[in-house]
């Protein structure tokens, strides 16, 4: 049994990565809650944010504009930009025709959809193929706390990822456009006649579950400082885990399944050996048991089915 | 009769001629040809229908005449291995194409780790041979059983889950299957399994050079013919199935669970039949695979593999056994035709598949109506 601060560590690891997967998860429960589809790109899409951010960076750092207080903002803007509108575009393009047959034609277009993404940064960025290094902007060092040691670049991390969170939630609760998208949620018919326009509270759904899946980006080229341009096929299924472990169509459920899977990931590489090689079996393996206790999720609708 | 065979022949003609034209001008009038045949057939509705005539009416003979055309086609192609290896691949997923058509089109049972299952029966197969000294054709038969028992891990899930969430628990699946290949010791990890030995059938070496009608064939031409023989099987044999009281039966699973519950088909039963044969298909196509390269590697089998089947089933028409076989003999030669397109094949790839999607939502040969009389 390891000691007990090795725990903690890890379980506040597990929560700074639990953060960035439930960024991603909020767009998959997002998609689903307005359009009842599961957007599969949406794992590239977060891979694209990561790119995005990095040439933003690249581009300022070219024009002299290193500091990372002006120049972190205006990669999360830029990328939030050009990743909401490439998300609009796809739900556009094949999410939206298709939201009315059968689950499993949207599966595979979105799947299809996702390798055109990334087959077009893997040819289309310069050396595509390579992992890129991401400029470490968030400041070094940190302090312990009881053996448990507690890095500002992963508090800084943390904080932006709850604040983007608080952002989204503020969104979707206080403005009309959010008391739009939860009307079409609950039934797009009843949402039309009350004058709610279906098609732009489709359009800006996507757009902030993609900016979202943009911070998710960002955030974890810092963290690993180094972007790939496969990482969005784990990044997606990952979120997407996390999305129906909470439930699907249920923001909240999707950020607690996110930092559940991320504690999983992190407390299960410290307890089983070769743990680091493991824990994402380990991680999905729960999630297929979860699945089997509660089919719909932690705050998944109970719903009885009807003939 | 005459008509069918000849369009049957001129169909092969394109087909061949589209894989082997290399010179501009060659390849220029195949596309004509093609563009020329797709033109006709889209404005000429009489021609149209009545080709339809006369392959319903000459079933028996069509389906001889193409299966006499399968056997010649290592014949055209046998001054390229390469192709002669493409053409085996193709039919090695019909196999697996058919398998998870039963599970996904027929009873509905989404399954997105199909790289997976192909996996286990080719790992199967080459931990048979290599460690337990099996020969060959004894661990191909055996493999695709490892492949349904393995499966059966799954059968919770899959009567608990639905929809999405079923779809989750097999990518789930494929991911855990990849990783643990991959930090194995005893799968070889990220290498692999190598020189898994070739089948050799009383005395006869796959190796070597078969000929047929005095001409020599490429090694890979063996293959080609037992892939045939296989496909050949299972499709008839699902299609039989499918036709079935027991494909009716999960027909109405898929439709309705509850009515089809109502109405006394058991859920239990029906899906986990349907899943456990679906298995058995689509690890005999791996298996055979293994046998056929000759080692096994975690990049073979993952999820872009299970993408690669699913879109065969889709594309060719869900539910709908002669769908599969055009899916997966269009869907398997293109990609391989385009190589030098370089890195944009996979790319285009996605986007035709998106396309097909918008456009023919219901696939290229779309399942029939049942009729019965």
């Amino acid at each position: 049994m390891p000691p007990l601060e090795l725990l903690l560590q890890q379980a506040l690891n597990g929560v700074m990565l639990g953060v960035m997967y439930a960024l991603i998860a909020v767009g998959f429960t997002l998609f689903f809650g307005v359009l009842d589809v599961i957007h599969f790109s949406h794992g590239d899409i977060f891979m694209l944010g990561a790119f995005a951010g990095l040439s933003t960076l690249l581009g300022l750092a070219a024009v002299g504009l290193r500091a990372p207080v002006a120049a972190l903002p205006l990669a999360f803007v830029a990328s939030i930009l050009v990743t909401g509108l490439v998300g609009v575009l796809a739900e556009r393009v094949c999410v939206k025709p298709l939201a009315r047959s059968s689950p499993l034609m949207t599966l595979l277009a979105t799947l299809s959809l996702g390798l055109v993404i990334r087959e077009s940064v893997l040819i289309f960025y310069p050396r595509g193929a390579d992992p890129k290094p991401f400029p470490q902007l968030l400041p070094q060092g940190g302090f312990e706390v009881g053996g448990v040691a507690i890095r500002y670049e992963n508090l800084a991390i943390l904080g932006i990822g709850l604040t983007a969170m608080v952002t989204v939630d503020l969104i979707i609760r206080r403005t009309r456009m959010g008391a739009a998208i939860r009307a079409v949620a609950q039934d797009p018919e009843a949402a039309q006649m009350m004058g709610v326009n279906l098609d732009r509270t489709v359009d800006a759904t996507f757009f902030l579950g993609s900016g979202l899946a943009a911070v998710a980006g960002i955030l974890s080229g810092l963290y690993y400082s180094e972007i790939h341009f496969i990482m969005g096929i784990t990044g997606g299924v990952i979120g997407f885990s996390a999305a129906a472990i909470g439930g699907l169509g249920n923001v909240y459920g999707a950020i607690v399944g996110g930092l559940l899977f991320g504690v999983l990931q992190t407390t299960s590489a410290a307890l089983i050996p070769r743990g680091s090689e493991f824990r994402d079996v380990v991680a999905f393996a729960v999630v297929m048991l979860f699945l089997i206790v509660r089919p719909r999720g932690i705050l998944g609708e109970q719903s009885v089915e009807r003939v | 009769m005459i008509a069918v065979w000849l369009s049957e022949l001129v169909v092969f003609a394109l087909f061949v001629a589209g894989i082997l034209a290399e010179r501009p001008a060659a390849l220029a009038a195949t596309g004509g040809a093609l563009i020329a045949a797709a033109a006709l057939l889209r404005f000429v509705p009489s021609l149209r229908t009545a080709l339809a005539a006369g392959f319903a009416r000459h079933r028996a003979a069509a389906l001889a005449g193409g299966a006499v055309l399968a056997l010649a086609l290592p014949l055209a192609l046998r001054a390229s291995p390469y192709w002669t290896f493409v053409a085996t691949l193709a039919l090695l997923y019909v196999t697996i194409g058919q398998g998870l058509n039963l599970q996904i089109g027929t009873a509905g049972v989404i399954n997105l780790a199909g790289a997976a299952f192909a996996g286990l029966g080719g790992y199967s197969v080459g931990l048979l041979t290599l460690s337990a000294g099996w020969p060959a054709w004894l661990a191909l038969l055996v493999a695709p059983w490892i492949a349904v028992s393995v499966g059966a891990v799954l059968f919770v899930p899959i009567l608990k889950t639905r929809g999405h969430y079923l779809a989750l628990v097999t990518i789930a699946f494929g991911f855990i299957f990849n990783i643990l290949m991959n930090n194995l010791e005893f799968t070889g990890g990220p290498q692999g399994l190598k020189n898994i030995p070739t089948l050799r059938l009383v005395g006869w070496a796959f190796t070597s050079k078969p000929a047929l009608a005095g001409v020599e064939l490429p090694a890979h031409a063996n293959f080609y013919y037992a892939a045939l023989l296989v496909a050949g099987l299972t499709t008839w044999a699902l299609r039989r199935l499918h036709d079935s009281w027991l494909g009716l039966a999960l027909n109405t699973l898929r439709d309705d669970e509850i009515a089809a519950r109502c109405c006394g088909v058991s859920l239990t039963r029906g899906k986990l039949l349907a899943f456990s044969i679906g298995n058995l298909c689509i690890g005999l196509g791996g298996a055979l695979y293994a046998v056929m390269v000759g080692f096994v590697s975690p990049p073979d089998f993952d999820f872009g593999y299970s993408l690669v089947m699913l879109s065969v089933v889709i594309i060719g028409g869900v539910d709908s056994i002669p769908g599969v076989v055009l899916g997966a003999c269009l869907l398997l030669p293109l990609p391989e035709r385009f190589r030098f397109l370089h890195e944009y094949r996979l790319l285009l790839y996605g986007a035709v598949i998106v396309v097909m999607l918008l456009y023919r939502p219901r696939g290229l040969w779309p399942a029939a109506v049942r009729r019965y009389r």
